[in-house]
């Protein structure tokens, strides 16, 4: 069985019985090691469509995902599951629950590192204070806005006004979490939260691969929110300097804020400042000062620095092109018509009847496909999986994410096939195509033009 | 992926009833196993899977039963009008599995298993008749269907299972408007089965509102029947197990019933 990734968190979906018996069907080790593959912050196995379950078939899941976490660093556990469940498997576990509990994926999803969404008020109650608190400083350090019940009585009082929160959290429980530094965006900024004792570790729990994919696709303001951060030793300002060099390539700003110098070498500090770091003391000295943030490269993303198109991602087009097509094909059961190919910068006609989607791929060779749906075509493609036509468009940029999802998988098989080696980044949506202009307003790149029955659909590759 | 001219192809490409099956089925319907073995002994195959099946150790023959009289005497009416159905069944049964890496043994183990524990079911239901009996022979046609259909698309269905936890029943529904229990009542229209079995069938996908209460009960149960099946290890690495969609809240109420009936051990494993 083959989890679902949605963001950054993959899901395995069982369906039924589950035992000792058939658990090990369930979740092979091939099965594991093809996710691991997929850099996920998150594995989680779903318990909604199983109804039984005993101790047996759920050791047997967790010591693969405990093996996962030890390997990759990242949470793992169970997620879609009732009060009754959540009952037995916290019976069955005791003090030794080790993995992480979610009750709902949406809940999941707030606690995944990566996290690319607003800011959320969320409820929070679990009868262990100090759960309480770690789920609160988790979701604080991702950039939501938790509140935490005391007591059953007072959760039982706030969950009356249940429009006031995002998710109610409830029968969920952290275990040994993932360790992986939380990332969140702010506007053009991302953000890294780091705690404690900084060292040699901080290597493996920073996500290289995120950082460099959001410097190509133009963020150029990092900060680092080291309120919580001790001490770090020279392995750690190592690991920050060389993390600067490479930024200043891109023409990025890497900032620390409140880091004290206490416990940590005043000279790491004049280090980092020479490699190009800047220290302020609020997070508000940046994110609130306009002229600040737009000095430092964080008023928007779009790439000042134009890469040009490599023959090596020209001679994929045509498999980009196929796996585009035939997605959509799939999806609507409808055919394809290629009208124009061009090397040009994106030209939109009609924008405001058009919604966009987009996905980088970085490795052996890196660039960004870009996909322009006129909006009829968006709900046709996305009724597949949302089950129905709709105008709702937040669901229909969820599906069109998980569309150029599909498209982005598909291009890194055909790149593997040929022995080149890419990851692909999490897809983006726009609303208005007007966003997406200002990214790539300089970058040039190859148009392709399609007709699918009538309405004309935009594929845009470039770097 | 899948379009209605491919289904509405496959469909016409459902062979009908063999004359010889439809005589024996008539017979056996009018309670007559002497006519209804003589009518069998005219198709060779069919005389070869009905021994086949009479001997395997689920019957626990000593010595080889070999005639068909006999054959059909050991069986009666409600079993051999179901076995004759399991047969028509396996005449749709693909050379190869394109989809699912299921192997001919295994189908025939889950056809075979389907049977029993549906038969314990309608024991402890109080509802074994000829017809109900039968309804469960039409369950694995979904499977036969979705492989057929699905085959030649795999990596376009796993690519869109790597993005949404879609099973190949909505999928099927989705892209054509039709489900495999639709088509699994096409071909029962075709085989000319009692429609009361393709109603049972198609009320098990857990989806049909305005059922009477038999049919719901029996629906329920070949619901649960089904993913018990589907659970198990050989089917869910054939990948099975996203045939359908489970519909727990649909069964919920007869679980503990259902796991006294077919002798499920919760502590297995």
């Amino acid at each position: 069985m083959r989890p679902t990734v949605k963001g950054r968190i993959a899901i395995f979906q069982p369906q039924g019985f589950l035992d000792g018996n058939n658990a090990p069907s369930f979740l092979t080790v091939d099965d594991i090691r093809a996710t691991e593959a997929l850099n996920v912050d998150m594995l989680l196995v779903s318990l909604k469509k199983v109804i039984f379950f005993n101790k047996n078939g759920l050791d047997v899941f967790v010591r693969l995902l405990d093996n996962v976490r030890n390997k990759n660093h990242i949470t793992v556990g169970l997620c879609d599951y009732d009060h009754a469940k959540f009952k037995t498997i916290t019976a069955f576990y005791g003090g030794g629950l080790n993995f992480s509990l979610f009750r709902t994926e949406k809940i999941a999803e707030l606690f995944a590192p990566t996290n690319k969404s607003d800011s959320k008020t969320v409820l929070i109650y679990n009868e262990d204070p100090s759960q309480r608190s770690a789920m609160a400083i988790e979701l604080f350090d991702y950039g939501h806005n938790p509140i935490i019940a005391q007591t059953q009585k007072e959760f039982e009082e706030k969950k009356q006004n249940a429009d006031l929160y995002y998710a109610i959290i409830e029968d969920s429980y952290l275990g040994l979490f993932g360790q992986k530094i939380a990332t969140r965006v702010t506007g053009n900024a991302i953000i890294y939260t780091i705690a404690n004792f900084l060292d040699a570790e901080v290597t493996n729990t920073f996500n290289i691969a995120y950082h460099m994919n959001s410097l190509n696709v133009g963020f150029r303001l990092f900060i680092f929110d080291a309120y919580k951060v001790v001490s770090m030793n020279v392995h750690a300002l190592n690991f920050f300097t060389k993390l600067a060099s490479s930024a200043a390539e891109y023409n990025a700003t890497i900032c620390f804020v409140g880091l004290t110098f206490e416990k940590t070498p005043e000279s790491f500090k004049h280090d980092m400042e020479d490699v190009g770091i800047l220290f302020f003391e609020q997070m508000e000295d940046i994110l609130k000062n306009k002229k600040l943030l737009q000095d430092l490269g964080g008023s928007s993303s779009s790439s000042k620095q134009t890469r040009a198109i490599t023959k090596a991602l020209i001679n994929e087009l045509p498999n980009f092109i196929d796996a585009t097509v035939s997605t959509i094909s799939m999806m609507t059961n409808t055919t394809a018509t290629k009208n124009s190919v061009n090397i040009q910068h994106l030209e939109v006609t009609m924008a405001q009847n058009k919604y966009a989607s987009s996905i980088g791929f970085y490795g052996d060779v890196d660039g960004i496909i870009i996909l322009i749906f006129p909006k009829k075509i968006a709900q046709k493609t996305c009724a597949l999986l949302i089950g129905e036509e709709t105008d709702d468009e937040e669901a229909i940029l969820d599906s069109l994410a998980e569309f150029v999802n599909i498209i982005g998988g598909r291009a890194k098989a055909l790149l593997a096939e040929k022995k080149q080696r890419v990851d692909i980044t999490l897809p983006r949506t726009y609303g208005k195509v007007d966003s997406l202009m200002d990214m790539v307003q300089n970058k040039k790149g190859v148009q392709v033009n399609l007709d699918f029955e009538g309405s004309q659909f935009t594929f845009f590759l470039t770097r | 992926m899948i379009t209605q001219e491919q289904i509405s192809l496959y469909i016409q490409n459902i062979p009908a009833t063999p004359s010889v099956i439809r005589q024996t089925l008539d017979h056996v319907r009018n309670g007559d196993l002497i006519k209804a073995a003589k009518c069998a002994e005219e198709d060779p195959a069919l005389k070869l899977y009905l021994r086949t099946l009479i001997n395997r150790p689920i019957y626990g023959f000593r010595n080889e039963v070999s005639s068909l009289s006999q054959i059909f005497g050991i069986l009666g009416t409600s079993s051999a009008q179901q076995i004759l159905y399991n047969y028509l069944m396996s005449l749709l049964v693909p050379k190869e599995w394109g989809l699912f890496s299921l192997t001919h043994q295994a189908f025939f183990d889950l056809q075979a298993s389907f049977s029993r524990k549906w038969e314990m079911i309608l024991k402890h239901l109080n509802l074994l008749t000829h017809e109900n009996e039968s309804a469960i022979t039409l369950l694995p046609a979904s499977i036969i269907v979705c492989d057929a259909l699905f085959g030649a698309h795999k990596k376009e269905v796993e690519q869109l299972r790597s993005v949404k936890a879609l099973d190949y029943n909505t999928i099927l529904q989705r892209l054509s408007g039709q489900s495999l229990f639709d088509l699994c009542s096409v071909i029962a229209e075709k085989w000319e089965m009692p429609s009361s079995i393709a109603h049972t069938v198609h009320a098990a996908s857990g989806t049909d509102g305005n059922i009477g209460e038999e049919v719901k009960t029996l629906a329920k149960w070949m619901h649960l029947l089904l993913f018990y099946e589907l659970s198990r290890s050989p089917f869910v690495e054939a990948g099975l197990n996203e045939l359908i969609d489970f519909k727990i809240e649909f069964v919920q109420d007869i679980y503990e019933s259902f796991t006294q009936v077919v002798g499920y051990d919760e502590t297995n494993g």
